[in-house]
């Protein structure tokens, strides 16, 4: 599905979010890229709706996105937050069922088949054993997979995921993103991801946008977009492209 | 579900929907004046026959059908709506610790019935005295802890100052009261059942239904909003007026309870706590489980309230010094359930 977004305008104290005009591809996976406060996240949760009272238009397939009812509009965009303060400890596949929501009338309740979904769903991103476990028991990498799941089980084409390799080793961060990339190439999810780690930005995003103090300083094909001087513009430090083994990676 | 077996989880449900009846029965029994089972039989036989009518003195069929019968109704229907409200509210806040005496319903709910007992007689039903200052009160909580921060210790700050304005109106009430109203206004607030009869089963069994069948239905959402306004959203849900609606209904249950019986503590703080140990955190589960072993809770507690002693103590006394201990036992035990 294609997101264009036009006009968008998002403020609160101290803090304005401008994006003017920009587009993300149908089945691709973009990374929006930029320092700490730079609005990241608060665009994220503008494109689904967790932060609401923006100005300007969200089009998902020419359909405006104020205009849709919520259940609707999380059969289409699933989030994957960055931290949780989970309270009471669900088990993993309770936790994972409640994707299914957006589906489910206040008279209905999950049915085989939405558990069957979930199973599937932990298999797929390699925790299947886990099901009887309690969410608060995992690791934080663990609990990612476990939202992921739940994602999943949502069935949504657009996903939209908030710093999903924060707080992992490398090992996690690489079993994320490559999960993240079969996603879009196995399932054809629409990604919309944002990221600290500018090399596995690089590596596994085909559209980067870069965004600083709100604004959106440049976007494009990763190839394409990503330069020594757009990295200055953005992180306001000299970094280096350098080309290993076919991979360009970032010095700082 | 938390790793507990279906099985296990299918006998619990199967024990908990038995021991209501069983306590029941028993209550029936016992009292200031004990009947046998035999008796009891034959007292409600006679309902449907009139032949061995003459064997059951006009006194059995008396206490059982006019006083005990209403008595047990109202204490289960009492347990359930005060538990489910609990375990609702908890849900709602994310906060295990909350309950509708925390959050300023009861004392709301408390000012409003006593008003209407003192100063408008039959003018105004005590019911919807009591759902109105109940909403009023809760809502002065959400609307004040959301100006200081609106995190679990402002809630639990303003539910104490809210708690504390609404029972100084109420010590107000009875001080304008005549000594007639004071006293069964003093004994009613203490939380007891000794004034239950079918009347009082009538305007408030459909009210604490009402509540309680929303909740039920609610139960899945209760998951949902439990892991927080914005992953709620996310999953489709309207917070705002889901929360709401929950609001209401909780308030719905709990003040028609109160205005029946008056104040009865601790039972929508430690009841959702056992389904929780018993049946894991999933509402699906914890929502009917709280109606059953609240209710047989409170007919229990009412039970010792009037069986112990030649004279009724208040059965609010009674959870008190029943719900404590276990609330400490429990907090030890089921570190695991909560963050």
């Amino acid at each position: 599905m294609k997101v264009k977004v036009r006009e968008l305008f998002f403020s609160y104290p101290n803090f304005t979010l401008k994006v003017k005009d920009l587009n993300f591809e149908s089945s691709k996976i973009t990374s929006i890229v930029g320092p700490n406060g730079a609005g990241k996240s608060t665009f994220l949760k503008c494109l689904c709706m967790i932060n609401t009272g923006w100005k300007g238009a969200v089009l998902i397939n020419g359909e405006d996105l104020y205009g849709m009812k919520g259940s609707k509009r999380a059969q289409i965009i699933g989030y994957v937050p960055q931290e949780q303060n989970l309270i009471f400890n669900f088990s993993i596949i309770d936790f994972v069922l409640m994707g299914r929501t957006p589906y489910l009338n206040l008279l209905s309740k999950p049915s085989k088949k939405d558990l069957e979904m979930a199973e599937e769903a932990l298999k797929f991103v390699g925790i299947k054993d886990y099901k009887g476990r309690g969410i608060l028991e995992l690791s934080s990498g663990e609990r990612r997979l476990v939202l992921i799941a739940r994602t999943i089980v949502q069935e949504p084409e657009i996903l939209l995921m908030d710093e999903p390799t924060s707080f992992l080793d490398p090992k996690h961060e690489i079993e994320i993103m490559e999960l993240i990339k079969s996603l879009s190439a196995k399932m054809g999810k629409t990604v919309i991801l944002t990221l600290h780690n500018l090399d596995l930005a690089i590596k596994y995003s085909d559209n980067l946008v870069f965004m600083k103090e709100g604004d959106i300083v440049g976007s494009g094909r990763t190839q394409e977009v990503l330069s020594e001087e757009i990295l200055e513009k953005v992180y306001d430090i000299k970094m280096k492209i350098v080309e290993i083994n076919g991979h360009r990676v970032i010095l700082r | 579900m938390n790793g507990k077996s279906n099985k296990r989880i299918k006998i619990g449900f199967l024990l908990i929907i038995i021991l209501p009846v069983l306590v029941s029965i028993i209550s029936l029994l016992i009292g200031s004046y004990p009947i046998s089972f035999k008796d009891v039989l034959k007292t409600f036989l006679s309902i449907f026959s009139s032949a061995g009518l003459k064997e059951i003195p006009e006194v059995y069929r008396d206490i059982i059908l006019k006083i005990r019968l209403p008595r047990i109704i109202l204490a289960l229907t009492v347990g359930a709506s005060l538990s489910v409200s609990g375990a609702s509210l908890q849900a709602l806040f994310r906060n295990p610790l909350v309950n509708e005496y925390i959050l300023g319903i009861s004392s709301g709910a408390a000012f409003g019935a006593s008003l209407s007992i003192v100063f408008f007689g039959k003018g105004f039903p005590v019911e919807l005295a009591s759902f109105i200052f109940a909403f009023i009160a809760f809502y002065s909580v959400l609307f004040i802890a959301k100006g200081t921060g609106s995190d679990v210790i402002s809630l639990l700050l303003t539910g104490v100052i809210v708690t504390a304005f609404f029972t100084s109106l109420l010590t107000m009430v009875e001080f304008l009261a005549n000594p007639y109203s004071l006293q069964s206004l003093f004994f009613w607030l203490m939380g007891s059942f000794s004034l239950a009869g079918w009347k009082e089963v009538l305007y408030s069994l459909p009210f604490m239904f009402i509540g309680m069948t929303f909740l039920f239905l609610y139960r899945w959402k209760m998951n949902v909003l439990s892991l927080g306004d914005e992953e709620a959203k996310a999953l489709g849900l309207n917070v705002k007026l889901e929360k709401l609606l929950i609001m209401i209904a909780t308030t719905i249950a709990t003040s028609s309870a109160i205005s029946a019986t008056g104040i009865i503590g601790w039972v929508g703080l430690i009841i959702p706590h056992i389904s929780r140990m018993i049946f894991g955190v999933d509402n699906r589960k914890v929502i009917p489980a709280s109606a059953f072993i609240g209710a047989t809770f409170l007919l229990l507690a009412d039970d010792f309230s009037r069986g112990i002693t030649s004279f009724e103590i208040p059965v609010g006394i009674f959870t008190s010094i029943i719900g404590i201990p276990f609330f400490i036992y429990f907090l030890k035990k089921s570190g695991k359930l909560w963050a």
